[in-house]
């Protein structure tokens, strides 16, 4: 039996009608028709899928949607700046030439955001160890890594949120 | 990829949470950061009937740890609240290295400590140095409370000491004696994101001349069903400062009892290597750690 439950998603209230087995992947994708994050191995491995919940970065191909309510979910969409500039992380990413196929990078720029928003600072250790459960396989993580660090001085400086 | 059916329930209480669990009994798993339990029921390794969420219980949470008693920690903490928390860090630096290198940034903020212990799979990261800590976990039904060393609660693989209508609540620290020390390593294929292939954990307590071993606890991970904690090691060390000729017949004593498999991530013969190597490199470390230097 579906249920009908609210999910605040990029501050905005989406309410939809569930099972109890939905994955807030599929919700986000299929019920509130944003498609930013990425569905790729669905077991917990790849980190397409990742959104940040209350803040920090999770996964949502293995989080029931039911389990969300009452909790902030943040997408790529909801980095949108005001006027629709990029993000300095999504701006960072561009000029460093970090996107190729672009399937990985939604997921690495929530990763990224859920690391500068804990550690303004992050050392090399600090991004690689803390971006390792996001797999690209186009880019090579070299710009991914010289993106982050990028977007870190911006976010030093400026003190983006 | 899809789940099968189940009922969920959010409890808001312990006391709830309890009441579920009696009641829903084998039928019911309980759901902490659900990166073991959806995974198998995505691969419909199990299908439970019911899904107990215990993430609203903010009894399950929280790390209390206070100078001169140990640490308790809920069995609902998410590992990176251990990775970074800066007490943990000072009082049990082991423990939270382990908890940081589980998975990925994103399993960490979602996995809870007790979900690693009670998956009892033989690889994960967190029990081996809470086993060397001597950690106690606490177990809740309606019926009470009791308590009971971690080395006793994971018996096999994917299996724990906890009854039908039983929970993993709370696990217990003990304060770190003076002069002791506790490390944690291991040894995976790459660095992120791996299953390891043998991990360890190393506790070394000195006499109060800060050389001589009173005390020493050796843990292994991956090369038995559970922790094996070496029965062989302590005798040959405690009473001895630490040589190089003790280490190495220490890390074979070691080596000797560590039982592996074979499986897709290594062969049993290269770990039993390993574990020479590791407890060679660990024991010098923590030793190293407990004297101060
Ligand atoms: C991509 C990926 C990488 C991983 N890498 C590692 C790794 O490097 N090292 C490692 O050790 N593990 C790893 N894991 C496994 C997993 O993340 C850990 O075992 C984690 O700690 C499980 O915690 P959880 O809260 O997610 O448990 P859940 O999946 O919620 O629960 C696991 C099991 O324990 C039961 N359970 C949970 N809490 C309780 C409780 N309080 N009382 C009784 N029963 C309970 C559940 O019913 C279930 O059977 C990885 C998983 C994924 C998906
Ligand atoms: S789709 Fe979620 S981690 Fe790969
Ligand atoms: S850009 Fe293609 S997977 Fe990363």
């Amino acid at each position: 039996m579906k249920k009908l439950i609210e999910l605040d998603i990029n501050g905005r209230l989406y309410e939809v009608a569930v099972n109890d087995r939905d994955l807030l992947l599929d919700v986000i994708r299929k019920k509130a028709g944003l498609f930013g994050t990425k569905k790729g191995c669905g077991e917990g491995d790849c980190g397409a899928c990742t959104v940040l919940i209350d803040g920090k970065p999770e996964l949502a191909c293995l989080k029931l949607a039911i389990a969300c309510q009452g909790k902030k979910i943040t997408t790529v969409e909801g980095l949108i700046q005001e006027g629709g500039a990029l993000h300095p992380i999504q701006q960072a990413f561009v000029d460093h030439g970090a996107v190729q196929c672009g399937f990985c990078t939604p997921g690495m720029i929530m990763s990224a955001k859920g690391l500068l928003d804990r550690n303004p600072k992050p050392t090399l250790y600090d991004i690689k160890h803390e971006l390792s459960g996001n797999i690209c396989r186009c880019t090579g993580y070299k710009r991914i890594i010289e993106a982050v660090q990028a977007a870190a001085e911006v976010w030093s400086k400026e003190g983006v949120k | 990829m899809f789940l099968n059916h189940f009922e969920y329930f959010a409890p808001k209480t312990s006391r709830e949470t309890l009441e579920l669990v009696s009641r829903l009994g084998n039928k019911a798993k309980i759901l902490a950061g659900g990166t073991d339990l959806m995974v198998l029921m995505k691969a419909k390794a199990i299908s439970p009937e019911y899904l107990i969420d215990i993430n609203g219980v903010e009894e399950f949470k929280g790390i209390v740890c206070e100078e001169g008693k140990g640490a308790v920690i809920g069995a609902n903490t998410k590992l990176a609240e251990i990775q970074f928390s800066e007490e943990l860090k000072a009082k049990y630096p082991a423990l939270a290295y382990a908890a940081g290198e589980v998975g990925s940034s994103q399993v960490r903020h979602m996995a809870s400590l007790g979900g690693n212990t009670c998956n009892a799979s033989p690889a994960a990261d967190t029990p081996i140095p809470l086993v060397a800590l001597g950690t106690k976990v606490v177990i809740n039904s309606l019926s009470g409370e009791r308590e009971l060393l971690l080395e006793d609660f994971i018996q096999n693989v994917r299996k724990t000491n906890l009854a039908e209508g039983e929970m993993l609540t709370n696990f217990i620290l003990p304060e770190p004696v003076p002069q002791s020390a506790c490390r944690y390593t291991y040894m995976g294929r790459r660095d992120a994101m791996e299953i390891d292939i043998v991990n360890m954990a190393v506790n070394i307590e000195l006499e109060t001349d800060g050389e001589t071993i009173k005390n020493v606890k050796l843990v292994m991970g991956s090369v038995y069903p559970r922790p094996l904690v070496s029965k062989e090691v302590p005798p040959l060390l405690i009473g001895q400062k630490l040589s190089e000729a003790l280490i190495e017949k220490a890390a074979e004593a070691a080596q000797g009892e560590a039982k592996p498999i074979d499986d897709i991530r290594a062969s049993a013969e290269y770990r039993r290597e390993i574990v020479k190597v590791l407890a060679r490199r660990l024991l010098k470390e923590t030793y190293d750690a407990a004297k101060g230097v």
